[in-house]
């Protein structure tokens, strides 16, 4: 999923200084699960901004909003009434949503509420750790399942480099070597050999080098006629 | 907005039902008084408390506390533990916009314990009467 963090409260204040009735708008997606932008988390920030503007002398409307996902145009189209009654959004969802909100609510600003961290996974209560860059040619199948692109912090494809000391990179005690964690799991399940295979190089053209990436599925096309 | 010696103010008090809520019933039957503009809401544990119930009993009261069952004593085994740790969060989320963080607590008593519950809401709406109103107060 999309790992979000709240973004300081101070800063989502100064964006909202110059309004007087905000929408803060939640997302039931992905940020629902890390616990930074779904229904529970809009109402206390509606709260911390409805009291901290009273506070201060300049009362701030909130009005509170989550929808199922901010992703997808269809659930935006629901709030357009409540869209219109206010000054800006605040969205809690990832960029994407804060995109697709300003793409959707083309007359109001919306602001951002968190800041979009990484793809990751929950590893306790509050804790979350990155496994994918979505570089989109998963090498995944090679690697015992383990992503060299997310989880060395070189992205190096002929792992251990130098900076490998007891299971751990150099970067940080904290992080484990990714590619230690691949011959670990490929001699677990006895296919350490398959690392003597020369891998071909990786085509990045499929991540961020050929520049904002479209996909497009024609066989999921509906009303065109095709 | 209420002020000085005439302040009174308006407290939320989140009840467990296996120990504040009772508790809260023995005081009655032993006819012991506490503050008028305090609410009292029952709940099936205290770790049903959210920062989410604090945050918004804070936007009309100037307190808000939690009534769990005695430390090592609840009935769902860690409701009174998870309670305490979102009034720890609670205090930081008021905190993060300058409001008082004692305006938020957590009490641990027992059903049988009429007195301790009379005396620990009075003890609260005086602490929070020294406080003064709740300057983030939305609806008055």
């Amino acid at each position: 999923m999309i790992i979000a963090e709240r973004k300081p409260i101070d800063e989502i204040l100064g964006f909202l200084v110059k309004y007087r009735k905000v929408l803060v708008l939640g997302c039931g997606g992905c940020v629902t699960v890390c616990l930074a932008g779904g229904e529970k988390e809009a109402g206390i920030l509606g709260s911390q901004l409805a009291m901290a503007s009273r506070k201060e002398g300049r009362p701030l409307e909130v009005v509170q909003k989550t929808v199922e996902r901010q992703c997808d145009f269809e659930y935006l189209a629901g709030i357009r009434h409540l869209v219109k009654e206010v000054d800006a959004v605040l969205s809690l969802a990832c960029g994407i949503g804060i995109q697709t909100c300003n793409e959707a609510f083309r007359d109001k600003m919306t602001w951002p509420g968190v800041n979009t961290r990484f793809l990751g996974v929950n590893l306790n209560v509050g804790e979350w750790a990155e496994r994918c860059q979505a570089c989109g040619q998963c090498v995944l199948d090679r690697t015992g399942g383990i992503c060299p692109v997310a989880r060395c912090s070189k992205s190096i494809f002929n792992g251990p480099c130098g900076g490998s000391q007891g299971g751990k990179c150099e970067v940080s005690p904290d992080t484990d070597c990714a590619w230690a964690l691949i011959y670990d799991r490929l001699t677990q399940l006895g296919e350490v050999d398959s690392l003597r295979d020369i891998m071909g190089i990786k085509d990045w053209s499929h991540s961020r080098d050929g520049g904002p990436r479209k996909l497009v599925r024609e066989d999921l096309e509906l009303e065109s006629g095709k | 907005m209420s002020t000085g010696a005439n302040f009174q103010p308006k407290i939320v008090v989140f009840a467990c039902e296996n120990s504040g809520w009772l508790a809260a019933g023995h005081a009655a039957e032993l006819s012991l008084s506490y503050p008028e503009k305090v609410n009292l809401i029952k709940l099936p544990c205290s770790g049903k408390i959210d920062v989410l119930y604090f945050m918004k009993a804070l936007e009309k009261a100037d307190g808000t506390m939690i009534l769990a069952c005695q430390k090592e004593n609840c009935k769902f085994l860690q409701g009174n533990i998870r309670a305490a740790q979102r009034v720890i969060q609670t205090r930081h989320t008021l905190k993060e916009i300058g409001i008082e963080e004692d305006r938020v607590g957590i009490f641990y008593l027992a059903a049988n314990m009429g007195h301790k519950f009379a005396e620990v809401v009075q003890n609260f709406y005086d602490k929070i009467r020294e406080l003064g109103p709740n300057p983030g107060k939305v609806i008055k």
